[in-house]
């Protein structure tokens, strides 16, 4: 079973008496374990199809099954819940809680799920330390780089073990140097048997994928394996 | 439960916003300071008679002429009621089998009083049996109320109030001392207990009380401003006791059967109910008027969570994204409204009862905080925090979670 399979996913916005259709039809899937990155230029649909993917968002047409289930005719509540356990985003704003320590963003998700406090304290010092952040744990964002913010973010991400990564651009807000550090640490996420999606408009950062969908005007253009060889960064 | 962490977010929320929760708190403080002020005061006073009619006892009943006149034309019916003769008292004491005493007391309404060239004014004179002491709380502090004897032998002996001692005999021991009353010379056999007025003034306490025959033979039997102070010998029987009692005077008086008593009897109860009828229009009104102030309260509240919202609709975003449900988020924002409202109003209550005590708090009204003003004061806290918090709540979970999180 696919982790993650689409059948004829479509998403219509009603601006006025226009239907402005930001996802026509695409069908996909994506299984346990892999690396994809979803590229394509800024109004092609993948910000809305990552919307989706990420339960963000329920499609207007077709078939959304997450783990063998069906997300289309769930409900707020069902999604919110989904999103907590299922799936870890990553932004690429970061979006951190700006007057809350690295500790307590990562905890955040385990609050939604009734995890008692002193757990919540283990599994986000723990998470902080598989991004090697230990050592900020007690710092706000405003107090850490970008980099360093945006592994806060990681851990968060990964604090409820979910099944999926979800990362929007993750590395539009850092400098190259930086980014490289993050693909890194991606890599090495992949390598531990996590599930990525990286959504990106830079080939160069979509090549550190092992699968590329490119999306073009709400349509799947192609879908494309990368070979060991064209790949970026150090993973194999 | 997962409502404890939602509720330290809440705090957290608050606590970023020091200055803010601060002036939000205040604003909800005044409104619950104004109305616990007035609401404590009424209280305190309303108290304060009620203790004062509880002097009277239970099974005591007090028959005279006026009763409590309510209007012109019950004045008018009042006023040409017969006064009370001579044997009125002795007709009741043997009539009445259920009433174990009758105390009679008259007096002049206010008097000058002397002593030795000091003269003080504003002082009730009143003749009483002996065996008023026995049915009215009044207590003795120094040497004896007048007895039979004084009472039959018509002696000039005085007791008095506690206010006519500080004030006359400043520094002294008034017993064996004498008093002029009205040109007559009295000697002072007791003091009675200071017993403080409901407003902080002494004019519960500047009385003189004589012998009745003695009072009687100075200034007539005033049959018009007779009280007989009946003790019923128990509470079951004390409607029967005033039953009897009313039986006799009736009769006495020669009411046809069809009119009703040309004559009052007075319990503390119905003293009290009549305080209450007359003064609860006033009483409402006020609490009224100032429980305006606890809406403006919940008003800034409101308007402070709707600006917090949407300020922090990228925050209610990415709590989405990890997973808060739509009640998550109405449970944080409302828990931030009714701490807010909740200990500005415990803040409120307390604040209210010590301004009250300062305000009325002259020494004798002992404002103390009832259970019940306590207990509706924080309901009314905590709903005016749902009522008032409940729609920025609900906005801010409603929130579409892309739209909050692209919200800049």
């Amino acid at each position: 079973m696919a982790l993650i399979e689409t059948d004829n996913l479509w998403k219509t916005y009603i601006m006025g008496s226009e239907h402005l259709h930001a996802l026509r039809g695409v069908t996909m899937s994506i299984e346990k374990g892999e690396y994809v990155a979803i590229m394509g230029p800024s109004g092609s649909g993948k910000s809305t199809l990552m919307n989706l993917i990420g339960c963000l968002d329920t499609p207007t047409k077709g078939e959304y099954k997450l783990n063998g289930k069906t997300v289309g005719n769930m409900n707020d509540d069902e999604l919110a819940n989904i999103r907590n356990r299922e799936i870890g985003f990553v932004f690429q704003t970061f979006n951190l809680l700006p007057r809350a320590s690295a500790l307590h963003n990562v905890e955040l998700p385990l609050i939604y799920n009734g995890t008692s406090a002193s757990e919540r304290r283990q599994q986000a010092e723990e998470a902080l330390t598989k991004v090697e952040l230990s050592e900020r744990m007690f710092h706000k964002p405003s107090e850490l780089s970008g980099g360093q913010r945006q592994r806060v973010a990681v851990a968060r991400a990964l604090v409820n073990n979910p099944s999926l990564l979800l990362a929007d651009e993750p590395t539009g807000n850092l400098d190259s140097k930086t980014s490289q550090e993050m693909m890194k640490l991606f890599n090495l996420l992949h390598e531990r048997g996590n599930t990525i999606i990286l959504v990106t408009h830079e080939r160069d950062i979509a090549l550190h994928a092992h699968r590329v969908l490119s999306i073009l005007d709400g349509q799947l253009a192609s879908d494309e394996r990368v070979a060991v060889g064209e790949r970026n960064g150090a993973s194999g | 439960m997962i409502v404890v962490p939602l509720i330290g977010l809440a705090w957290q929320a608050l606590w970023a916003n020091k200055l803010r929760s601060g002036l939000t708190l205040l604003g909800v403080v005044v409104g619950f300071t104004s109305v616990m002020t007035i609401i404590s005061a009424l209280e305190g006073m309303m108290g304060a008679i009620e203790d004062d009619l509880a002097r009277l006892g239970p099974t005591t009943f007090i028959v005279q002429k006026w009763g409590i006149v309510t209007s012109e034309e019950q004045w008018l019916e009042v006023v040409k009621r017969k006064p009370f003769d001579k044997e009125t008292g002795e007709l009741i004491s043997e009539g009445c089998e259920l009433c174990e005493t009758v105390a009679y007391s008259t007096g002049t309404g206010t008097d000058n009083v002397q002593y030795r060239g000091t003269n003080i004014r504003d002082v009730r004179v009143s003749g009483t049996t002996a065996d008023y002491i026995d049915i009215v709380d009044l207590e003795v502090s120094e040497g004896r109320f007048h007895s039979f004897e004084d009472d039959v032998y018509r002696r000039h002996v005085a007791f008095i109030g506690d206010a006519v001692r500080e004030r006359l005999y400043e520094g002294l021991d008034p017993i064996g001392r004498d008093v002029r009353i009205d040109g007559v010379k009295y000697t002072i056999i007791g003091v009675a207990k200071k017993q403080g007025g409901v407003f902080g003034g002494d004019e519960r306490d500047s009385f003189v009380m004589i012998p009745f025959e003695t009072f009687t033979k100075h200034y007539g039997f005033r049959g018009e401003r007779m009280n007989y102070f009946v003790k019923a010998q128990s509470l079951e029987t004390m409607d029967q006791a005033m039953d009897e009692v009313r039986m006799i005077l009736r009769a006495k008086r020669h009411v046809p059967y069809d009119k009703p008593d040309d004559f009052a009897i007075l319990t503390a109860d119905n003293i009290l109910e009549f305080l209450n009828s007359v003064t609860r229009m006033f009483r409402l009104g006020l609490v009224g008027v100032s429980s305006v102030s606890v809406v403006v309260g919940g008003i800034v509240v409101m308007n402070i969570m709707m600006v917090s919202v949407s300020e922090r609709t990228r925050e209610i975003g990415i709590r989405k994204s990890v997973g808060a449900k739509q009640s998550h988020i109405l449970t944080q924002f409302l828990f931030e409204a009714l701490i807010t409202t909740f200990s500005g109003g415990l803040i409120g209550i307390i604040a209210g009862f010590l301004v009250a005590k300062s305000l009325v708090g002259m020494i004798d009204v002992d404002i103390s905080p009832s259970g019940l003003a306590i207990t509706l004061g924080l309901s009314i806290s905590v709903g005016i925090g749902v009522i008032f918090g409940i729609y920025p709540a609900m906005k801010a979970a409603r929130l579409d979670p892309i739209k909050a999180l692209s919200y800049e």
